[in-house]
């Protein structure tokens, strides 16, 4: 017999893949923000760093994914705090076994060209994520066939349980392509209609597109969602610099910035500007953590007790307080604090460099005659650094003391750092990464034997462990929400026991946006939603 | 005179190829590889994807080989296709190349009329505050980095005085053709031209003082004074046209180092033009897109070179009969 749930999931079911049918109540909105009646009509603006694709299905990030989550609609939505929603598909039900999961689509959904959106373009769409997406094959590898009994229902069929899938289904992730389209054989990376004369299926259409000035998305009248989107226009102004990004945000010109990319000393600075607002709610399901990565195939780093000593070396809540402004917590393991499978239960190890001294004796690393312990190469890439050159350094000092030398090689771009830590010739390095939206895509692949790789972030560090792998393999597929969490506790304990990684503080990311914005989206992935919802007050 | 600009043309021929061959072969040896740069842009990639994307990008062949293709490529008007933007890199560059020589144009123009202005008033009157007055202001906008420069005038006459848009080459909604477009593109220029003319002004105004010195001292001048000619005749007919003539020759010798200071300007305020490009470029690898920004920007110096060289006859009759 199949599960029924009404409309609006409790908390978190989406992983049990409880759910679902909805009633349609597309009238809902996402907002963090309460505002009067909202307002139809206005032009917002807000900034992107440029882009090369306005197609997610095939080109991750947010470049990509703040426009493309305009452009085109997903099966589902995130709300905050993980609610699943109806979008595109209005209704959906799980078997019992959780191996399918039957959707029916919106009745008259049509693409901008006025083409009616149909089953076959959701298993293309799918097919074409699966295969092109970086994460394709982590969000939907467990899909073995997909079944287009008639224009308005698709069905999934999988392997095993899948917690995340409704969550990867939104447009973000799995965005609605056409098939008309982008099912004319070409190499669906390179294919030209993923910056010309794009044909979405969301809520704006794309009126003027270059890449090297601007990108300007205007209301899709035909939109599947009566009365939405509000906004009659979006334009995305191409802006680079990050001190133009703030006199610009200061000055009002930009409403909206997802993922701005301001640095925390100039927070300071926004939130005295009159009508604007920062915050670091959401993003969640994007968890952008920072550490320290040591390539544990060799000598000193293989052994724990070095690890251990860097760990009790390095102070993280220092670093959390001296880069980041104290706008950012230290992290304390794999997992970021506002993901749902976080926990903070693990081993903790403070700053104390007499035991930090004390275990690099022990382990065979005394103060040799030349004053020093061991040297090592720390590498420091060319992207975020405004957060990993200080941490670098100020390992380099810390470390100093202990008689450890330690050499800093800054990448002179993001390839030649990329090509080191892939092809594993390096010894340590600063990195970072997202968790993502569940831990099978954004954490495992950091953890599991089988993905010793030569990728870059994936197992690059060669660690490997029996009992993580079985506890990574039960959580991928228990599908009961409180079981999962314990699971992952359990994993988040032994990689901090383990000492992995050395953890840096999480990173500073924050949404800017200007008072006038009414129902400003506050999902796990922050603004990257969809923004029909979205209006301006004036 | 046809044998001369044969021969002339022929040089910049020859120079341009070798500038294509050298350029190719010194971003080839430099450090960075663009598979591994456009597969973590891309989030990851399999090691089969990398090699295909290595073989696509024909980068699994000796450096030789992708030397003499690319030249043979180049010969026939193609300019290979961008790693990054998956485009043509004539299309790219057809984009932004009006932009950037707007821009490039305008500020060097700025410069040398304001600077030659500046610095014949200066040459003047030596000792007077204004002269000193003009001296240090060229010193210190000579020695202001650019970027610097760009922020405090954005500070300045956009925030505090709102006058100037602070980024942008037009209003991003709105005006889409004719008159008040290009008044709304004249009032996003005004900043950064400002701002990279301001640069140059200091050189242009150095160069014009000290030049003009030189020429209010010489025999000539002396002797048209003592002819009684009116002092305003003697500074701008006698006097300016020949202490013009350094200028001149390095306006065209600059236009590349101008170029050159645009991809700061424009990355301050997002001037869609070719700097941005050529910054992107850099960071990502992209060599296709950045040799060919190297290239066309070359030829504009070639060309800005042969334009001096007419201009120069025209100014000083004297290389003409020579």
């Amino acid at each position: 017999m199949d599960l029924k749930v009404t409309r609006v999931l409790p908390r978190l079911t989406w992983l049990a893949l409880a759910a679902a049918v909805g009633t349609v109540s597309l009238g809902w909105a996402l907002p963090s923000v309460a505002h009067a009646e909202p307002k139809a009509g206005g032009t917002l603006t807000a900034f992107t760093s440029g882009y090369r694709s306005l197609n997610p299905a095939v080109q991750s990030g947010s470049a990509t994914g703040m426009p493309g989550s305009q452009i085109f609609a997903g099966l589902v939505q995130v709300a905050d705090n993980y609610e699943i929603k109806p979008y595109l598909a209005k209704a959906w039900v799980v078997s019992d076994d959780q191996l399918t999961v039957t959707f029916t689509l919106m009745d008259a959904a049509r693409f901008h060209d006025g083409v009616p959106i149909t089953s076959e373009d959701v298993k293309f769409s799918l097919e074409t994520t699966a295969a092109n997406h970086p994460f394709g094959k982590a969000m939907f590898g467990a899909v073995t066939g997909v079944d287009t009994p008639d224009a308005s229902t698709v069905v999934f069929h999988l392997a095993k349980p899948v917690p995340g899938l409704l969550l990867s289904l939104q447009p973000l992730l799995m965005p609605i392509i056409p098939k008309h389209i982008y099912g004319d054989g070409e190499e669906l990376k390179k294919h030209p209609r993923n910056m010309e004369n794009v044909v979405g299926s969301g809520p704006f259409k794309v009126e003027e597109n270059n890449p090297a000035e601007r990108l300007v998305l205007v209301r899709n009248d035909d939109f599947f969602i009566e009365g939405r989107p509000y906004l009659d226009r979006i334009v995305f102004p191409v802006v680079k610099d990050p001190l133009t990004r703030v006199l610009m945000l200061e000055k009002g010109e930009i409403d909206l910035a997802p993922f701005s990319g301001i640095r925390p000393n100039d927070a300071e600075r926004l939130e005295s500007a009159d009508g604007v607002k920062i915050t670091t709610e959401g993003y969640g399901a994007i968890g952008y953590i920072h550490y320290l990565e040591l390539n544990l195939r060799d000598k000193p780093f293989s052994d724990r007790k070095v690890r251990e000593a860097l760990a009790h070396a390095i102070d993280t809540s220092f670093l959390a307080k001296v880069i980041f402004g104290g706008r950012t917590v230290p992290g304390t393991g794999p997992l970021h604090t506002g993901n749902p499978f976080y926990s903070a239960d693990v081993p903790s190890y403070a700053p104390d460099m007499e035991q930090a001294a004390a275990l690099l004796d022990e382990a065979g690393y005394p103060v040799g005659a030349n004053g020093e312990r061991f040297a090592f190469t720390l590498d420091v890439p060319s992207w975020a650094m405004q957060a990993h050159v200080p941490m670098a350094e100020y390992i380099q000092a810390k470390l100093a003391t202990l008689n450890i030398k330690v050499h800093l090689r800054r990448a002179p771009d993001f390839g030649t750092w990329v090509k080191r830590i892939a092809n594993w010739d390096y010894e340590a390095t600063m990195n970072g990464s997202f968790n993502y939206p569940d831990p099978t895509i954004g954490v495992h692949r950091h953890f599991a034997c089988d993905n010793i790789r030569n990728v870059i972030w994936s197992n690059t560090e060669a660690y490997c462990d029996p009992a993580m792998d079985e506890m990574l393999s039960s959580a991928a597929v228990e599908t009961d929400f409180a079981k999962r969490k314990a699971i992952y506790a359990d994993i988040q304990r032994k990689a901090v026991e383990d000492l992995v990684f050395i953890d840096m503080p999480q990173d500073f990311t924050a949404t800017v946006y200007s008072e006038k914005v009414g129902n400003r989206p506050n999902t796990p992935f922050g603004a990257l939603a969809p923004w029909h919802e979205v209006y301006l007050t004036d | 005179m046809l044998k001369l600009t044969l021969r002339k043309a022929a040089n910049a021929v020859a120079l341009l190829l070798a500038v294509l061959v050298l350029n190719f072969t010194m971003i080839h040896l430099a450090p960075g590889d663009p598979v591994e740069t456009l597969v973590g842009e891309m989030g990851g990639a399999t090691p089969a994807l990398i090699e295909d994307l290595r073989r696509s990008m024909g980068l699994d062949q000796p450096l030789y080989i992708q030397i003499g293709l690319y030249v043979g490529n180049v010969l026939r008007g193609d300019f290979g296709h961008s790693y990054y933007y998956d485009q043509p890199v004539l299309t790219l560059i057809g984009a932004r190349i009006g932009p950037t020589l707007l821009l490039v144009t305008t500020a060097l123009f700025a410069a040398t009329m304001i600077g030659t202005v500046l610095g014949v008033f200066s040459a003047q009157r030596r000792s007077s505050w204004l002269s000193h007055l003009v001296t240090v202001l060229s010193l210190a906008g000579f020695s202001a980095p650019v970027f610097w420069v760009g922020i405090m005038l954005i500070l300045v006459l956009s925030v505090a005085f709102p006058i100037f848009p602070i980024s942008g080459m037009s209003d991003a909604v709105g005006t889409d053709g004719g008159l008040l477009y290009a008044l709304d593109v004249a009032h996003h220029l005004a900043l950064p031209a400002l701002t990279l003319a301001l640069i140059y002004l200091a050189f242009y105004s150095r160069l014009a003082r000290a030049s003009m010195l030189e020429v209010l001292g010489s025999d000539y001048v002396r002797t048209a004074r003592a002819k009684g000619l009116p002092r305003r005749l003697v500074v701008y007919k006698h006097a300016l046209r020949n202490a013009i003539l350094p200028v001149v020759t390095f306006a065209g010798l600059q236009f590349g180092q101008v170029i050159s200071g645009a991809v700061l300007v424009e990355t301050v305020f997002a001037w869609p033009g070719l700097g941005t490009l050529a910054f992107d470029s850099i960071l990502r690898r992209d060599t296709p897109t950045l040799l060919g920004i190297l290239f066309f920007s070359a030829l504009m110096v070639v060309v800005m070179n042969v334009l001096t060289d007419l201009l120069y006859r025209r100014i000083d009759p004297r290389i003409k009969i020579r």
